[in-house]
């Protein structure tokens, strides 16, 4: 996804890109997503049904231009697939990232070994991913290859350790033992 | 009679030879012993020859070949019927009233003044004559009472003094048979209750009486009697004012201070009647006779040694010096053992010898070796055996003693014993369970929450917002109380570990040492972290390995792996199956009903009952019990059952036709 602002006229413009899968998601959560866009960070926002894009454009009344940013920020993370209040941290923190990559680019990995790897990353229901989601204090997307992970930059880290740990081979209750013990030594100094 | 004189002029003769020279006597005379024994012989028959006086048993006095002893013991047997006959004739006389007991002064006095002038042979012819007199008249009786008397009274002086020099002075004997009488004198009173050794009533009332009249006579009297003796209150005089005899002081004793101490009555009325006696007389016969008694006492100073001796003991007064009863028992022997009187020592020579033989004695064992117990260390072959427990050894007791049970303690044990079962608290221990705090188990208290997270990314960090800026308020509390606090808790803890039995203490609080698990360089570095395998916590820390190893699939497994697998399966179905069986026995026998119920056993038979019954019918399932594994088999299957249908389905419709033909064929008939 490239981001290019286009310029329309005085002010900039984002477009995010739907993916079909998304569309129905979209549709549920729209009252969800433009309230905040357009009350607090005073954007305009449409979905551009030909396209099946969303785009935000500034106006007059928006007061930070940061704001575009955190908007399309906002928007790109619920279309990755985010709960709408996850992504919505990010409009309301400054310092929350997003941070993307692949099961192959940690270890080159094909057809039951990726599939594995993936199975190994979720955990029994979802559980390792969960553990790891609590401990670290983020949110992860587990998108068939892809991965994706939403926080501040030190617990994205350790979340990503952890992921590509579990990738890598090694047991859910080592990589549990890992992250616990970098997760207190965090939590103590702040 | 010529012979009697004769033989006391003898006797006088020697022994005014032996008394002119006393110095003799300071060693062994065998040969004057002989003389004196010679001489109390014949003075001894001679008074035997006199039938006036009665005496002992013996007619004669036997010294051949006899002991001293021996001799004093007749004497002894004589005296003794002596004085009875003395005491009875003085009882007589006391009573006869012409006698007077009161003796002037002058008499004394002359009698001082004139004993000392009269010279030893004088007074020896004097007290010849008187003899004779004595033995004719009447009151020879107490002549030869006051003969024993006196002879006791000086003796008593002699041996009163500790001095080793006696007095065979005449004029000695003459003052102390003044004194003598002067202390029979005041013995004439009559005896109380009151009375004892030291006190007498009639003595008191004397006195009084005689205060009473010195009262009066000085209303009379105006001058003062220059030359007459000033009397001290403390004695009691009677009218009869006596001079003492004027005595050196270094002569003085006991005696002219106090009176004898008088316990026995008989001697003191017989010497009191000899006083009488004697001042009735002239003074000269006084001394002459106390001549005669110095000879005689030659004689019968032995003889009445015994006597007097006990009596001697029992009268003197004693001080209370520490080896005074050695002295008296010392004296004693000696005086039993007829010691020369030369070697008697006085008490301070005594004493002075006991101190020297103490303090040699002390000396002696100063120098010795010292016992085993003065010397430093001793083992047990420094000294002797059993030594120890003769000894009382002090010694400190480093542990408590155990407590002494009596009656007492036990019934207060039992008290609270009963107490206690009342109150039903008991002291049972609690089992302790060790906590089984290991470093894995406190790391998982970091909870590990598994499931989706209620609260939404964007609260979380809310509320960690929220968090960090309260802290900062609340953190300042009141620090006095943090180390009040502090302070308590450690007090609490020691109080806890002494007075708690059962006291256990804290586990020890495990350090929280944060182990990062990540290389150091992966801590510094900026760029998103290079994985690796290096761990600084051993997997098995983190989680038990497992026996078996790796986690394998079905494909990865070998040929052992599964079988191995197998048989752990078949393992724990057999337990299982066999818990079960248990189980259902079990029940059977609790509960017959129930077991029969369950059992697949039972189950079986009961279905064969009821089919025999006919009440049940067993399915068959030809076709269908055989498990079709292949398609073929299953279509064959299929082909067959279809044909059996169809074969089923022709024989009825062949059956029925059969059945139509046989009845045309009987309706055409």
């Amino acid at each position: 996804l490239c981001l290019v602002p286009q310029q329309v006229g005085k002010g900039e413009l984002r477009k995010i890109p739907v993916p079909a899968n998304r569309y129905t998601p979209l549709k549920e959560n729209w009252m969800k997503i433009f309230t905040p866009i357009v009350e607090h960070l005073q954007l305009q926002i449409r979905f551009n049904l030909k396209t099946r894009n969303v785009e935000i454009k500034t106006c007059k009344e928006t007061k930070d231009l940061s704001a575009l940013t955190k908007a399309a920020d906002f928007v790109k993370a619920f279309i990755l697939g985010f709960q709408v209040e996850d992504a919505l941290a990010l409009i309301r923190l400054d310092d929350l990232f997003l941070e993307s990559f692949e099961v192959t680019d940690v270890k080159p990995l094909k057809g039951d070994h990726l599939s594995r790897a993936i199975g190994r990353i979720a955990g029994k229901g979802g559980k390792t991913k969960f553990t790891i989601e609590n401990v670290t204090r983020t949110r992860i997307v587990l998108a068939d290859a892809k991965i994706h992970i939403l926080g501040s930059f030190q617990n994205i880290k350790m979340a990503q350790t952890a992921i590509c740990n579990l990738i890598l081979g090694s047991p859910p209750s080592k990589v549990y033992g890992n992250i616990r013990a970098v997760a207190s030594r965090a939590a103590e100094r702040f | 009679a010529i012979q009697a004189i004769q033989g006391i002029q003898t006797c006088l003769r020697v022994a005014g030879a032996a008394a002119a020279r006393p110095e003799c006597f300071l060693s062994v005379q065998d040969g004057l012993a002989a003389d004196f024994r010679a001489m109390t012989k014949t003075l001894y028959d001679l008074n035997k020859g006199n039938n006036i006086v009665r005496g002992g048993p013996l007619k004669e006095l036997v010294i051949e070949n006899f002991d001293e002893e021996q001799i004093w013991q007749q004497l002894e047997l004589q005296n003794n019927a002596v004085l009875d006959f003395f005491k009875k004739s003085i009882a007589r006389d006391a009573e006869d009233e012409d006698l007077c007991l009161l003796s002037d002064q002058e008499d004394d006095g002359s009698d001082a003044e004139t004993s000392s002038g009269k010279e030893l042979e004088d007074n020896i012819m004097e007290a010849e004559t008187e003899q004779m007199n004595v033995y004719t008249k009447d009151k020879d009786k107490t002549k030869a009472k006051e003969k024993q008397s006196k002879l006791r009274e000086s003796l008593m002086q002699k041996y009163s003094d500790e001095d080793s020099d006696i007095d065979f002075d005449i004029e000695a004997l003459e003052q102390q048979a003044k004194t003598a009488k002067e202390t029979t004198l005041r013995k004439k009173e009559r005896k109380s209750v009151v009375d004892d050794k030291f006190f007498k009533l009639a003595e008191m009332e004397a006195f009084l009486e005689h205060a009473e009249k010195e009262d009066k006579e000085e209303e009379d009297d105006d001058d003062i009697n220059y030359f007459e003796d000033i009397i001290s209150d403390d004695e009691e005089d009677s009218e009869e004012d006596q001079v003492k005899p004027i005595k050196s002081s270094r002569d003085m004793t006991y005696k002219d201070f106090f009176d004898p101490v008088d316990d026995d009555d008989g001697d003191d009325d017989l010497a009191a009647n000899d006083a009488e006696e004697d001042q009735e007389e002239e003074a000269d016969s006084a001394i002459e006779e106390q001549n005669e008694e110095s000879m005689s006492e030659f004689e019968d100073m032995d003889e009445m040694m015994e006597h007097m001796k006990s009596k001697e003991a029992s009268k003197k007064v004693t001080f209370s010096l520490p080896d005074d009863s050695e002295t008296e028992d010392v004296t004693e022997v000696q005086l039993e053992k007829g010691i020369n009187p030369s070697e008697i020592k006085s008490s301070f020579e005594q004493r002075q010898e006991k101190m020297s033989k103490k303090i040699k004695s002390l000396e002696e064992a100063l120098l010795e070796e010292k016992p085993w117990q003065l010397k430093g260390e001793v083992t047990g072959q420094k000294r002797p055996e059993n030594s120890l427990l003769e000894e009382t050894v002090f010694f400190d007791h480093a542990v408590r003693m155990a407590p002494v049970i009596t009656e007492e303690t036990t019934f207060q044990l039992e008290d609270i014993i009963k107490q206690r079962i009342l109150d039903e608290a008991w002291d049972d221990v609690v089992p302790k369970e060790k906590p089984k705090e290991e470093a894995f188990e406190y790391k998982k208290r970091i909870s590990l929450d598994h499931e989706k997270s209620k609260l939404s990314l964007a609260e979380i960090y809310e509320q960690e917002y929220m968090k960090l800026h309260q802290q900062k308020t609340e953190e300042e509390e009141n620090p006095e109380h943090k180390e009040i606090q502090e302070m308590m808790d450690s007090l609490f803890q020691k109080l806890d570990a002494l007075c708690n039995f059962h006291f256990t203490p804290k586990p020890p609080v495990p350090e929280i040492k944060i182990v990062s698990n990540l290389p150091a360089i992966s801590m510094e570095e900026v760029a998103p972290v290079a994985v690796s395998d290096a761990a600084l916590l051993a997997p098995e820390e983190i989680k038990e390995k497992n026996k078996a190893g790796d986690v394998k699939t079905d494909a990865e497994k070998t040929a052992t792996d599964k079988k191995r697998e197998l048989r752990r399966k078949k393992l724990r179905k057999r337990m299982r199956r066999r818990e079960k069986e248990k189980r259902q026995k079990l029940l059977e026998k609790m509960k017959p009903e129930q077991g029969t119920k369950l059992s697949k056993k039972a189950a079986a038979a009961k279905l064969k009952r009821l089919t025999k019954e006919g009440k049940a019918s067993l399915l068959k399932d030809e076709g269908k019990d055989k498990a079709l594994k292949s398609s073929q088999a299953f279509f064959s299957q299929l082909q067959d059952q279809v044909r059996m249908q169809i074969k089923d389905a022709s024989k009825l419709k062949k059956k029925q036709k059969k059945e139509k033909a046989i009845s045309v064929h009987k309706l055409k008939l």
